[in-house]
């Protein structure tokens, strides 16, 4: 498979060719019956902001469930950093505390605040004491602030997580994320539902912060537009297969799965699956 | 109306009938008993105003007792609530747990106050311990089903951080939990206090045991103002909790601004 070189990112290539994920012949049930992941192949380099698109139910939220370990394989092979998911492993839920996972429904606490939302990011890093009286020390307090400020919320950290709007709870969920110090970071169509202004906001927001931070992003989307545009590849999942990995190179859209193909061919495949 | 449904009515009438012949339930007793409302009526005025210091202060130390036992069966039910937590324990931990609440709450508290009575002897301590014991069976169940009932989003993206069993209590659970336990502390007060007025019948202190001892020796006038004075505290704790209720709980639920300065 050739490296490719992002124009919106051209230092992404020099990183490294580190995998941080990679994803062997997975297959997946809920039932034991049917699959809702059929032989996925995936490699993630690090640092990358890697797109999932696809129609709804092709498996695109349970293939983040497996890489945080939430759910396993049925068979197939999958290493994050080098460690097998899964949320009963001693050695993966470490991992986890540096996975930041942002859930379609977002999972904030309701009646707590902003701030609050943000502080559970950091419980791993409490010792006991400090857990068992919910007592942060005034660091973690400072960089919470300090991440209400880079996701926009200042003035809001004593609102209540409920009064907030659909964006703003958006901002809420990355800045926990954040807060996790994370070296990876799974987003469920966390722009699906919003306006397009918002929505771009808050990708800039992410692609900002994962530059800063040298985050491997990996993000479920629902507008393969949008994932062009801000993610460095995108894997087209139809009915639990991985049926491209696409990329824009220049000013043309390369499929890195099964060779070139124009720009039109590949937007036709998508286009034509999502209208089904 | 289908034959069916006349079949199960005149079942009904049928056992209520025989239900009144066998309690000895007539109803021409209580319209004969009514003008006895005036005879009670004339007694009560007829108590000396000394008495009535007395009854407030029996209705202070009755509030008293029920609060103490709100206070301390919430403090020993909470804990358990988590235990008995489907959603939080394996089966191993809540069902002895969820059985030994059941048990705690089959008998009321009147049999509570008898079995202290028996234990610690007479007076407000028997009592006290009664209404801890209803408390905790109590509030447990109500709490442990809120804490069934709260968003698992919340639960499962928090345990996704890979945060330890009393982190996810702590910062997720109590907070989605808490806008009930309130209305249920407050609930629970309100109905311990009623509870406690009857009590004293069985020597668990309170007020009550003041009204049985004037029934004993038919003092109705007094009875009745004792029993005006419970009515009158048990109206004010009403107002007084819907007051708070309305402050602390309609605002969080509806989505109001709550200022917090
Ligand atoms: N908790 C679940 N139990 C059973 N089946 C599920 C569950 N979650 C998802 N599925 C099934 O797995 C398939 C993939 O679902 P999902 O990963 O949620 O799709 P997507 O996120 O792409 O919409 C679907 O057929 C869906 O019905
Ligand atoms: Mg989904």
């Amino acid at each position: 498979m050739k490296q490719i070189q992002m124009t919106k990112n051209p230092s992404f290539s020099l990183i490294s060719t580190n995998k941080i994920i990679q994803l062997n012949d997975v297959w997946t049930s809920y039932d034991s019956k049917t699959f809702a992941l059929e032989g996925i192949d995936m490699s993630i380099d690090r640092g990358t902001n890697y797109a999932i698109v696809g129609k709804s139910g092709s498996g695109k939220s349970t293939l983040l469930k497996l890489l945080n370990g939430m759910m396993i394989p049925s068979k197939g092979t999958i290493k994050v950093d080098y460690v097998t998911p899964n949320m009963n492993d001693k050695k993966f839920k470490k991992m986890m505390h540096t996975i930041g996972y942002i859930p379609q429904s977002l999972g904030l606490v309701k009646n707590i605040t902003v701030l609050d939302n943000i502080l559970i990011g950091a419980l791993p890093r409490l010792n006991k004491l400090q857990s068992l009286l919910k007592q942060f020390p005034e660091s973690e307090i400072k960089e919470a602030k300090r991440l209400i400020e880079l996701v926009g919320l200042d003035g809001k950290e004593t609102r209540k997580a409920y009064m907030l709007s659909g964006g703003e709870k958006r901002r809420v969920a990355i800045a926990r994320a954040l807060m996790q110090k994370p070296t990876i970071l799974l987003a469920d169509e966390i722009v699906s539902e919003l306006d397009h202004v918002t929505a771009r906001e808050i990708m800039d927001l992410i692609v900002d912060a994962q530059k800063k931070m040298n985050l491997t992003a990996i993000m479920v989307h629902h507008d393969i537009q949008l994932a062009l545009e801000y993610a460095n590849r995108v894997a087209v999942i139809k009915e639990g297969q991985k049926i491209l990995e696409i990329g824009v190179e220049g000013d043309n859209i390369v499929d890195f799965q099964t060779g070139d193909m124009t720009n039109a061919e590949i937007m036709e495949m998508h286009f034509d699956d999502s209208k089904k | 109306m289908t034959p069916k449904n006349n079949i199960v009515i005149g079942i009904i009438v049928a056992l209520l009938v025989i239900a009144s012949y066998n309690i000895d339930a007539n109803p021409l007793d209580f319209a004969e008993g009514i003008p006895n409302l005036a005879i009670i009526l004339e007694e009560m005025i007829a108590v000396e105003p000394k008495y009535i210091p007395t009854a407030l202060w029996a209705m202070f130390e009755t509030i008293q007792m029920a609060f103490i036992g709100t206070v301390v069966g919430v403090v020993i039910a909470l804990p358990l609530s988590m235990l008995a937590a489907r959603n939080l324990n394996s089966k191993f931990v809540y069902a002895p747990i969820r059985a030994l609440l059941a048990a705690i709450r089959t008998f009321p508290s009147i049999l509570w106050a008898i079995l202290f009575v028996i234990m610690v002897g007479l007076g407000p301590f028997a009592g006290v311990l009664a209404v801890i014991m209803y408390t905790v069976g109590f509030v447990a169940k109500l709490q442990y089903e809120s804490i069934e009932a709260i968003d698992s989003d919340p639960v499962d993206a928090v345990s996704s951080i890979g945060v330890s069993k009393w982190q996810l209590i702590r910062c997720v659970v109590i907070p989605e939990s808490a806008p009930h336990l309130l209305s249920q502390i407050l609930y629970m007060f309100d109905y311990n206090v009623r509870q406690t007025s009857i009590l004293g019948l069985v020597g668990a202190g309170g007020i009550g045991f003041y009204i049985i001892n004037y029934i004993k020796f038919f003092e109705y006038g007094k009875a009745a103002i004792f029993m005006l004075v419970v009515l009158v505290a048990v109206l004010i704790i009403d107002w007084v909790s819907v007051k708070i209720r309305d402050k602390f709980i309609m605002k969080t639920q509806h989505g109001m601004e709550v200022t917090t300065k």
